[in-house]
């Protein structure tokens, strides 16, 4: 398939260019454990509390740090004009929207993965029982990230002010995929944990509804 | 008198009769007693106002597809008259809740579906204010559009299904709607519903008068 | 009657809303036409040079 052969190709690029400096994985990464070491001198981060306000805790900091992450995905390309290039190497621009948020679902989940056991250290609650489920709901809550914010990095780009424009528009559109995460990811951290099928559910939703979206509409945000 | 002149009368004729019903002719509720005729003007604004985005998400699709002015003019104008609405849903509810359960704001469902509703669609004027070229604006705001209605079921059904994992005892409907009351609650609808027509026709003229100014502009540079 | 205070507000902040919203485009749309007439006034003069 065209689509594939194009969105593989892109997306070796995009991987390539950010393991060559990996200056967006490393920065994203230091704050997301800014943001969770900040968290613990604003309430008392015995195991119960933990429990309760840590999955909030954690997914409000992926989403401020997805927010910011994300701002260079196309402004790195307006920045070097690279955009027409891109448009004209490919036949159906989604390949350009997939290749981004894939790449961006990747390092959105290695960020959050990577976090997982400061937490558990940082704020002792044992999560290595539930690492396949945990997984599991980081990587649609990123996947929703990811989709919803490399499009969104396409419209701020367009726009004054795009380093504030992309967090305004970003989340508030985020609402019901924080509120399924938190909620999924809560049901994890509990004494007796269980995975909610229902917030599941939700979240894919989230991923399918705003994919099919990019997939729909996105060829006009590329547009000269 | 020209047709907007008449259409504005009737509207008020409407709001002004449907304002009466809520207050003489429904009956007052058991419970919550008088402060529950305030439901007569939040519940129908709620749904006014997602009727008006409704409105304002076919204006997107519509500029998107058929590259019209006139479509973007139709989105700016709904999604702005819909964050009125939404403005009174948000005010008229913790008039609501503080006599009935003693505090100003409850996390209930429907209200806070209502203040996420209201935060997207102000970031949807933001962003109208953030891009200079008419075309390129029109274009990218009807991409955000099209997202941010999109979302609404998803912020509707996860705030819903939050609050019914977590309940609270601040409900703002009336349980099962006695016919009298169902009545004064559909005229409601009904005025408010022509006066959200009315506020859209109006700005939508807005917008075209805008484009006119621009077009003069154009020729005065020219001439 | 207790609360009627509450009700009475509640529809006096509603049906003000709408009143603001609606005077504040009757308001734009008023210099937008001022405007109009200033740019056709403009025009007129600029033709009759051109001539």
């Amino acid at each position: 398939m065209n689509l594939l052969a194009n969105t593989s190709a892109l997306l070796g690029k995009e991987l390539r260019t950010e393991f060559r400096s990996r200056e967006l994985l490393t920065t994203t990464i230091v704050f997301v454990l800014l943001v969770v070491v900040l968290f613990s001198f604003t309430f008392d981060p015995s195991a119960t509390e933990s429990r309760r306000f840590g999955p909030g805790l954690l997914w409000l900091a992926f989403l401020f740090a997805a927010s910011l992450m994300l701002q260079s995905c196309f402004l790195r390309e307006q920045n070097n004009d690279t955009l027409g290039a891109l448009r004209l190497a490919v036949a159906d621009p989604f390949a350009i929207f997939l290749a981004k948020l894939s790449a961006n679902t990747l390092f959105l989940f290695l960020t959050e993965l990577l976090m997982i056991p400061v937490f558990t250290v940082l704020y002792n609650v044992p999560l290595l029982a539930v690492l396949p489920q945990l997984a599991f709901v980081l990587f649609l809550g990123s996947f929703g990230l990811a989709v919803t914010g490399t499009a969104l990095s396409a419209v701020s780009a367009q726009a004054r002010m795009r380093e504030l424009m992309l967090p305004l528009l970003l989340l508030p559109l985020l609402t019901p995929l924080l509120i399924a995460s938190t909620e999924a990811t809560a049901a994890l951290f509990d004494v007796k944990p269980a995975l909610r099928w229902d917030w599941v559910a939700i979240l894919a939703a989230f991923d399918v509804v705003f994919l099919t979206a990019v997939w729909l509409f996105g060829e006009y945000l590329l547009e000269e | 008198m020209t047709r907007i002149a008449v259409a504005a009368l009737t509207v008020c004729a409407l709001i002004g009769i449907s304002t009466y019903a809520a207050f003489y002719v429904a009956p007052t509720e058991q419970t919550m007693g008088l402060v529950q005729r305030i439901f007569y003007l939040h519940a129908p604004c709620g749904m006014t106002a997602l009727f008006a985005f409704f409105v304002s998400f076919i204006g997107c699709i519509g500029y998107l597809l058929k590259r019209e002015s006139k479509w973007d003019w139709l989105a700016v104008a709904s999604a702005e008259t819909g964050i009125a609405f939404c403005t009174v849903v948000l005010l008229t509810g913790p008039i609501w809740a503080h006599p009935a359960w003693g505090v100003w704001w409850a996390w209930d469902a429907r209200l806070t579906s209502t203040l996420v509703l209201w935060l997207l669609y102000i970031s949807y004027l933001v962003l109208r204010n953030m891009v200079e070229d008419p075309n390129r604006r029109a274009q990218i705001c009807a991409f955000y559009g099209i997202f941010a209605f999109l979302d609404v079921p998803l912020v509707y059904g996860s705030i819903w299904w939050w609050r019914t994992q977590h309940p609270q005892p601040v409900v703002f409907t009336s349980g099962g709607l006695d016919p009298t009351m169902r009545k004064v609650f559909y005229l409601s609808w009904f005025a408010l519903m022509c006066l959200m027509a009315l506020l859209i026709c109006q700005r939508y003229q807005l917008e075209k008068t805008r484009e006119e100014v621009e077009v003069l502009k154009r020729e005065v540079e020219n001439a | 009657m207790k609360n009627l205070g509450s009700v009475f507000a509640a529809y006096m902040i509603g049906w003000a809303v709408f009143f603001l919203f609606s005077v504040s485009i009757a308001r734009r749309t008023r210099t937008l036409r001022e405007e109009i007439e200033r740019l056709n006034a403009r025009l007129k003069d600029l033709v009759k040079q051109g001539k």
